[in-house]
């Protein structure tokens, strides 16, 4: 792996930037050489094609009017982005002081490929041109005008759309008197570009293209003579040459990029939500009104894209009425947009519904759309389809082509990745996973799922059920459950009489109100989620944003599993997954197909009826929250309580059980809803036992339908997402939308494996859990203890405080302090310990399933929020596998290394000496397992007791059985990866000692890195102590694994030095005898140490990084974003952007949304810089865990992941490691870097000979 | 009125008379455009000399050491003495100080690693000096100067110096920049006992980290005992008077900091009503005297510290004459009102703060009211009200007298801090989570 071959981006980057920058300052002819070293390719690219699909995109970015119109719009809107860049040219002050470094770094930059002799001639060469480039600056000038201003257009589409914006006004007049204005554009230009050419280059800008360059003879000259120089820089030439192609190939898809991103534009995303909110609650008036309202404003039409006229159109088919659908194509025409499959769809529909629809109008749509490039097939493969719509376009077809069928495609294409290649075609040795279940039995669980999402809600019995109802409780109870009716009453009253307040104010023009989405549901159904969103708010209250969230997630949620059955697709979804799930039960046939190819076939043999992929789109950040804070406004306002409720001395009033207030951090103030001190008293003396959920917060009792596309899969009805964003940031789905079909299976095929993962309930150890639990909990088993063991909150009365003095005061107020954090954080810890044990005890006799979905660097999760394998000690200990396999010849080997594992004891022993460790304490082992509580407990000592616990039982269990090797074990054994970020870059690397350090080269004994770098931590540490320094002498004898682990294990995830001062303290913190005065000091000096004896051991590893920050900063410095591709065709884009505030107003408060994600914001460089390579880490391990996936899922095995931590049974330990490694060597042998390399060049870089002809041009 | 007017007087004779003869040790370039630059500046400066009712007035002020008045006469008498005396015998308080070149000073200040701006113009400091009061050499408070400005290599701190000049008679410089202690350390064995050097940041008292106190970062009790100041009722006359430029970064912050303190009386308050003379942002000034009424700029900060303290405006100066460290550029924050000074602001702790219903000990309780009174303007007060306690409002507001609908953003401190007593005498709001909330919103009390 060349590194100079790398390190090229880099310098091609810094070059586009500084093209950039001399584009504004062309008369600064200093850099012109540097333009002319290019002078070949510019004369390759003078050719058609870029040009052609630029003006493409330009025209693209303005509506279309009429020809002669259009012209005119074109020049002046030219003039105006001519006009603000040469404002900015002149006011770019810092430009000016930074031009002798730009000379300076653009000379290094032309010696890359040459000599440094030869760049220093390149240079000077440069200089002696200057006074000829000199006689063009005036033109020049303008020229550089010009081509900023296409530049913009093409990379900079928000900077132009700004400038679109901001000038309608002015273009709307331009429009209307066009004579008067043609002289003034004239005059202006004047100034800038001689007039001569000036007219020329706008004009050929509008027509052709070609011969430009001989029109400017001073340019032709100074090619010639750069001529003999460009020979010299062959290397350069070459790979400028490639830039070249690549953006040849490139620029198409530049235009697609544009027209997506303005199609999920803010505005058209929320007038969609709110035309389909409409729609679905009956109101089309409404619907209609404001489509038309925003039609009829010009600078609103702009905002208007063919969906949302589309919308109306579906609704139109639906009822039948053709001349609506006629009036809507004429709308569409006038707004200058196109007909798209679906809007033909709708019309073909409405067409189907009218009886005796002649077949002449029919006939007249199909031309139309094979005018318009459209064809009847594509129509059925791309549209979706609600209710009958698809049998009603069928129907209006058949009246005129009787024979037509839609063809059904049922050819599948192959990921292209050399990784997977053998998995996808040598399918004859695989013996894919069976499930241990009967067809019908796995029928039985989907509907039972089904209608659980149906409800979507369900309410479960806590643990703490078990306890005995005292009477308090039961009066309580009582007391809350009357309340709660009470409220519900009141609720329903108020939303109702709101609801109607908002339907008869006429909304003002093109405001959008929230009233749609208040009709969705019944008036009770809002106030079902609000009561429930009251039982689950902490006593210490919840920030108004998040509790606005998720009401307004719930009323969400719960809209989208209406809208799937309003749609009629519940039917069809049973009958695909009865058939599908044929290809998981065990006493089916054999099938040699991935579940996720059976699905879509499937689904495309039954293609008649809807379409089970939901068309619905995920309404706005801001909708959600405004809706959010409307519900939070009713339930302040509506719900009250008398105040002698529990206190009958108390007078009598009638108090809001919620207030609104606020709580300042920092300097921000942050609106906060706190439950009245009544309400959490009632509560806690209530002590409920039932707890509601949303159904996806619950595993699911049936196998997850297979992820077949970036859009469907996981749950049955709720909506999910393959991969999880901020809210509202939606770069990662335009990503996935524009991906390959095909490119994308491994990684769907990985999730549904993860995901068809049965799980069952470890029953015993659940008991002693929930025993401990109810009883008292236990801090050193991570068993919150409940808020009864809580410190006391003391409240003192003013006259006590005043016997104090102010140091005294100051210490009491630190403790109240403590207390009330203490509290708070117990609160949370022990609701969440309840949670998830409620949920397991729920499950306590299923079987169950988490579907899968991945964050955006593609490391997987499972979606149940609370409940699932990849949380604590706790959670992992009561989950086994619902399958069991034999133990074999070496499980029981493979369980008490798992043991010692879990212990932390041992780190440095090799397998055979964990083993033989494991058989000298098997007493120990088998006590534990026997009095888990009462015993010599000495499985609390481990690092992980829980799971720990639950090995020895397994262990106890095996060794007990007449044969320990046909013992049917469901317990899963973990191998974990030794610093799997660290192994990545020490395999890309090829980085010897780091790769011997993180165990990739077979060793005696196993390495731990931790312990080499506290080693070397320990040894700098001496020297530094000998010299006197005092804080290396205090921490003689400090120096351990555990209080570096943590920082060298974040590393390489990016932990800055501050970061790993914090984790150090903490360590240090926990050390009892460690003199406290010090921590600061001593954690400063270790981190310094820790980073510089990493920085020692792991030198590619430094390398890379450098190179990945490098190129990250140049990138995002260029204004993009940080995109790349996994090996296993996974797009990656980082979606950190510089920060938007954006005001919400309500009638409660007015919120500011911080939104970090604006893809139109510029990126923001510090994050993309520093996140770039822990990110690209992540993306690798999530190859591989995938890679080890599919392979282990062919080879028959169990296989599920915590990120570099994969788990399977104890039988097939070894199968499972085999594949791991076999995966890593396969992963690292491809060209990683350098294929990272050519996607960034070809990616950010091949812009550059854009911005080169633009120049010459 | 006699006495003042006869001050005004001697400070104007000081002025007139003392200068010349404070020039021959003055550098060539400094000295001329010093009383020039002085006289143009005092155009912009409000006249403070006529002061403000809460200014205190040190009438017994008689130091032990010696003669106040002529102190500053001798001074400038041994100015003359000095040039031709050998320069090796510790130099007294009466020896006039040499403020060093102008250009050097800058360039000093400029080398400076932390971003800061710097007083270097010496008609500044002369202005900073007479601002900070005409009876200085009466004063018996002490004279904290915070983040003291350019005490570079060998150079002095102008206002350092202006102000030993002036006579004062009991320095203390707070310096926080390790590599500045020496040369200070030695103009401070060069003086008897007039100046202290302590390395330690003002801004940095009573951190609320958890990390090992160390220098600049200091706890005041420390700070306070080694400089043999005790604490002091609330009453006594103003003991210390600090003055300083705030950091910009933290400028907001520290007032917020300041104000918490001032009303638990702890930090540097435990010692007394402590005047600050400091300068701050004109935005922040605007902010911090915004009325009532002014929805967009009357907040909770501005009403506490107007509750608090009588604020004056001693002198607005451009952004310009002051120096700042050149590594970083220092922009100017950005405001939507106007910015184009730093204002020399003096804040002096009101004598009558504190009452028997209102102590220190309830003091948060009053802070947390107002912050949520003003963080919606628009809002009704009995609506605050009735939510702290229901059905209260309407009585409250009846017995301050004020109309029913009175917004939230109308109401004076002053008013609030009536209101808060009635509040507090109320045996309906001991029940009130109001007084919960206070110990809970700590996150800005850490400071002991």
């Amino acid at each position: 792996m060349s590194l100079l071959r790398l390190c090229a981006l880099p310098k091609c980057l810094s070059g586009l930037i500084l093209l950039e920058r001399s584009v504004r300052r062309v008369s600064n002819a200093g850099h012109c050489h540097y333009f002319l070293t290019l002078r070949n390719n510019v004369e390759r690219r003078i050719s058609d094609p870029p040009w052609t699909s630029q003006r493409r995109h330009f025209s693209a970015l303005i509506p279309k009017k009429e020809d002669g119109k259009k012209r005119v719009w074109e020049q002046s809107q030219l003039l105006d982005v001519l006009e603000a860049r040469i404002q900015q040219l002149q006011s770019d002050i810092v430009l000016d002081v930074q031009h002798a470094k730009v000379q300076f770094v653009n000379a290094s930059k032309s010696g890359r490929g040459a000599s440094s002799g030869k760049s220093h001639k390149n240079v000077s060469g440069g200089r002696t041109e200057l006074p000829k480039v000199g006689q063009t600056i005036s033109k020049g000038g303008g020229q550089t005008g010009k081509g900023g201003g296409k530049d913009a257009s093409v990379y900079k589409s928000r900077w132009m759309e700004k400038l679109i914006q901001e000038k309608t006004t002015k273009t709307k007049k331009l429009n209307l008197k066009l004579g008067i204005e043609d002289k003034p554009v004239k005059s202006r230009k004047g100034k800038l570009i001689l007039p001569g050419t000036a007219q020329k280059n706008i004009l050929t800008k509008a027509g052709k293209k070609t011969g430009k360059a001989s029109k400017e003879p001073e340019l032709a000259e100074l090619e010639r003579k750069t001529e003999a120089k460009a020979q010299e820089l062959a290397e350069v030439e070459k790979l400028e040459w490639k830039l070249n192609q690549w953006a040849m190939s490139a620029s198409p898809e530049l235009v697609q990029d544009n027209s997506e991103a303005r199609m999920y534009e803010g505005v058209q995303l929320s007038v969609h939500c709110y035309l389909e909110a409409c729609v679905f609650c009956g109101d089309i008036d409404r619907a209609q009104r404001l489509l038309l309202t925003h039609h009829r404003m010009i600078s609103r039409r702009n905002l208007l894209n063919i969906g949302l006229y589309n919308v109306m159109m579906r609704v139109w088919a639906k009822k039948g009425s053709l001349n609506q659908i006629g009036r809507m194509f004429i709308l569409v025409e006038e707004a200058g947009l196109k007909p798209n499959l679906t809007s033909y769809c709708a019309a073909l529909e409405c067409m189907g519904r009218t009886p005796n629809c002649s077949p002449k109008v029919i006939n007249r749509v199909l031309r139309q759309m094979k005018e318009d490039g459209l064809c009847v097939e594509e129509l059925f493969r791309l549209c979706v389809f609600r209710q009958d719509e698809r049998d009603m376009v069928l129907r209006a077809i058949h009246t005129v082509e009787p024979d037509f069928q839609p063809s059904i495609n049922t050819v599948l294409h192959t990921c292209s990745s050399p990784l997977v290649k053998d998995f996808y075609t040598e399918r004859a040795d695989a013996k894919y996973p069976k499930l241990a279940f009967s067809l019908e039995e796995l029928r039985e669980r989907f509907s039972r799922q089904l209608s659980m999402e149906q409800a979507s809600t369900i309410t479960i019995h806590s643990v703490e059920a078990m306890k005995p109802v005292t009477p308090h409780m039961a009066k309580m109870r009582a007391l809350l459950a009357e309340q709660r009716m009470v409220w519900h009453k009141a609720l329903v009253g108020a939303l109702r009489e709101s609801n109607m307040i908002l339907a008869s104010i006429t909304p003002k023009a093109v405001r959008l109100s929230l009233y749609p989405y208040l009709c969705l549901m019944d008036q009770k159904d809002y106030v079902d989620i609000m009561i429930q969103s009251l039982s689950n708010l902490p006593p210490s209250g919840e920030s108004l944003h998040i509790l606005a969230k998720e009401l307004g997630n719930r009323v969400h949620n719960k809209f989208c599993i209406r809208m799937k059955s309003h749609n009629q697709m519940v039917d069809k979804l049973s009958h695909i997954y009865n058939e599908y799930a044929e290809l998981l039960a065990k006493d089916s046939q054999d099938f040699d197909v991935l579940p996720r190819e059976r699905w879509w076939k499937l689904e495309a043999e039954h293609s008649s009826g809807p379409s089970l992929l939901g068309d619905n789109t995920q309404w706005p950040h801001t909708v959600v929250v405004e809706l959010g804070t409307y519900l939070v406004d009713l339930m302040v306002k509506h719900m009250k309580v008398n105040s002698d409720i529990l206190n009958p001395a108390n007078d009598r009033k009638f108090i809001p059980v919620l207030y609104h207030m606020y709580t300042f951090r920092s300097n921000k103030q942050v609106g906060f809803i706190k439950p009245h001190p009544i309400l959490t008293q009632m509560q806690q003396d209530a002590m409920e036992t039932t707890l509601t959920f949303d159904s996806y917060v619950m595993p699911m009792l049936c196998p997850p339908v297979p992820w077949t596309s970036a859009k469907f899969g996981a749950y049955l009805l709720t909506p999910t997402k393959m991969m999880r964003t901020v809210v509202g940031a939606n770069q990662h789905e335009i990503l996935l939308e524009k991906c390959q079909d095909a490119d994308l299976h491994a990684v769907l095929d990985s999730l549904n494996q993860l995901g068809n993962a049965a799980w069952r309930i470890n029953q015993p150890l659940l008991d002693i859990i929930i025993s401990v639990f109810n009883d008292k909990g236990n801090e050193k088993l991570d068993i919150p203890p409940p808020n009864s063991e809580a410190p006391k909150i003391l409240r003192y009365s003013q006259q006590d405080l005043a016997t104090y003095s102010s140091a005294e005061k100051a210490h009491l107020k630190r403790e109240l302090v403590k207390a009330k954090k203490k509290c708070s954080e117990m609160h949370s810890l022990r609701m969440d310990a309840l949670y998830k044990l409620s949920i397991a005890n729920h499950m306590r006799d299923e079987v169950f399933w988490f579907p899968h979905n991945m964050d955006f660097r593609g490391r997987t999760y499972p979606c149940p929020p609370y409940f699932n394998h990849l949380g604590s000690d706790v959670t992992r200990a009561i989950l086994v596998f619902a399958e069991g396999k034999p133990l074999g010849p070496g499980g029981l080997k493979w369980l008490k290394i798992h043991l010692v594992n879990l212990t932390g004891l041992k780190k440095r022993s090799s397998l055979a000496g964990r083993l033989e460790y494991a058989n000298t304490i098997m007493d120990d082992i088998l006590d534990s397992a026997d009095n888990p509580l009462n015993g010599k407990k000495w499985w609390q000592n481990a690092d992980e007791p829980w799971q720990a616990l639950a090995c020895c039982m397994e262990i106890a269990n095996a060794v007990r059985s007449p044969d320990p090797t046909h013992f049917i074990s469901h317990f899963p054994v973990h191998q974990d990866g030794s610093c799997n970020g660290l192994q990545h870059y020490a395999a890309l690397g090829r980085d010897v000692i780091g790769a011997t350090s993180v165990n990739l080269i077979p060793c005696e004994v196993p390495q731990d890195v931790y312990s080499g770098v506290a080693q070397q931590v320990e040894e700098f540490r001496a020297r530094d102590s000998e010299k006197g320094l005092k804080i290396a002498q205090v921490l003689e004898g400090f120096i351990s694994r555990k209080v570096v682990k943590q920082t060298v294990m974040t590393v390489v995830y990016g932990v800055t030095r501050y970061g790993g001062r914090l984790q150090i303290e903490k360590r240090l913190k926990e050390v009892d005898d460690f003199p406290k005065e010090y921590v600061w000091d001593a954690s400063h000096y270790l981190v310094q140490q820790v980073f510089s004896s990493l920085k020692e051991m792991f030198t590619g590893t430094r390398e890379i990084q450098d190179w990945l920050t490098e190129s990250a900063r140049l990138i995002a410095k260029s204004g993009n974003t940080v995109e790349w591709v996994t090996p296993l065709g996974l797009p990656i884009i980082q979606p950190y952007h510089r920060t938007r505030t954006q005001m919400l107003k309500g009638t409660i408060q007015d919120l500011s949304l911080q939104i970090t994600h604006d893809s139109k914001q510029k990126p923001d460089t510090v994050k993309q810089k520093n996140a770039f390579p822990p990110n690209f880490i992540h993306s690798l391990d999530s190859t591989h865990m995938m890679l080890t996936a599919l392979y282990c899922y062919s080879a028959g095995l169990t296989f599920v992941s915590v990120h570099d931590c994969f788990w399977t049974h104890a039988l097939t330990v070894d199968t499972m490691n085999k594949v791991c490694r076999e995966q890593f060597v396969a992963l690292h042998s491809q060209p990683i870097l350098q294929e990272l390399s050519n996607f960034l060049l070809q990616k950010y870089c091949s812009g550059l000979s854009h911005v080169c002809i633009k120049q010459r041009l | 009125m006699s006495t003042q007017a006869s001050k005004l007087f001697v400070v104007a004779v000081r002025s007139a008379c003392c200068h010349p003869r404070a020039r021959p040790t003055l550098k060539q370039s400094a000295s001329p455009c010093s009383p020039r630059v002085l006289l143009q500046r005092r155009t912009f400066s409000l006249d403070s000399l006529s002061s403000g009712p809460g200014r205190p007035q040190p009438q017994q002020a008689r130091t032990d050491r010696a003669s106040p008045s002529s102190a500053l006469t001798h001074r400038n008498l041994s100015a003359v003495a000095v040039s031709v005396q050998d320069q090796s015998r510790p130099l007294g308080r009466y020896d006039f100080l040499d403020l060093g070149e102008v250009e050097e000073n800058t360039q000093r200040a400029q080398l400076c690693r932390t971003i800061k701006r710097f007083i270097i113009d010496p008609a500044l400091a002369k202005l900073v000096t007479h601002h900070l009061g005409p009876d200085l050499e009466d004063s018996k408070a002490v004279i904290f100067e915070c983040n003291p400005e350019c005490v570079c290599v060998s150079g002095p701190g102008v206002l350092t110096r202006t102000l030993l000049n002036s006579g004062a008679q009991r320095v203390v410089t707070l310096e926080g920049e390790k590599s500045f202690l020496p040369d200070l350390q030695a103009l401070e064995c060069l003086l008897d006992g007039q100046l202290e050097v302590v390395h330690c940041d003002f801004f940095k008292l009573d951190p609320m980290g958890r990390g090992s106190m160390r220098p600049p970062a200091m706890y005041t009790d420390k700070l306070f005992t080694d400089l043999g100041i005790s604490e002091a009722n609330w009453t006594d006359e103003v003991p210390v008077k600090v003055v300083g430029i705030f950091p910009q970064r933290i400028e907001r912050s520290q007032l917020w900091k300041l104000l918490y303190v001032l009303f638990d009386r702890l930090s540097i308050y435990r010692y007394g009503r402590v005047e600050l003379n400091m300068f701050i942002s004109e935005k922040e000034y605007l902010k911090l005297m915004a009325k009532p009424g002014d929805m967009l700029n009357y907040r909770a900060f501005g009403a506490l510290w107007q509750m608090a303290c009588h604020i004056e405006l001693l002198h607005k100066e451009p952004w310009a004459s002051f120096v700042t460290s050149s590594k970083y550029k220092l922009a100017i924050p950005k405001s939507r009102l106007p910015n184009d000074n730093l204002c020399l602001v003096r804040m002096t702790p009101r004598k009558d703060l504190f009452s028997a219903s209102l102590t220190p000990s309830n003091a948060a309780t009053l802070v947390m009211m107002v912050k949520q009174c003003l963080a919606k303007r628009k809002a009704r007060l009995v609506d605050r009200l009735n939510m702290w306690s229901p059905d209260s409002g309407p009585k409250l507001l009846k017995e301050m007298g004020m109309q029913e609908d009175v917004l939230t953003g109308h109401v004076y401190p002053e008013e609030y801090k009536q209101l808060f007593e009635l509040v507090d005498k109320s045996q309906e709001f001991t029940q009130s989570w109001l007084y919960e909330e206070v110990l809970e919103n700590t996150q800005k009390e850490g400071w002991i």
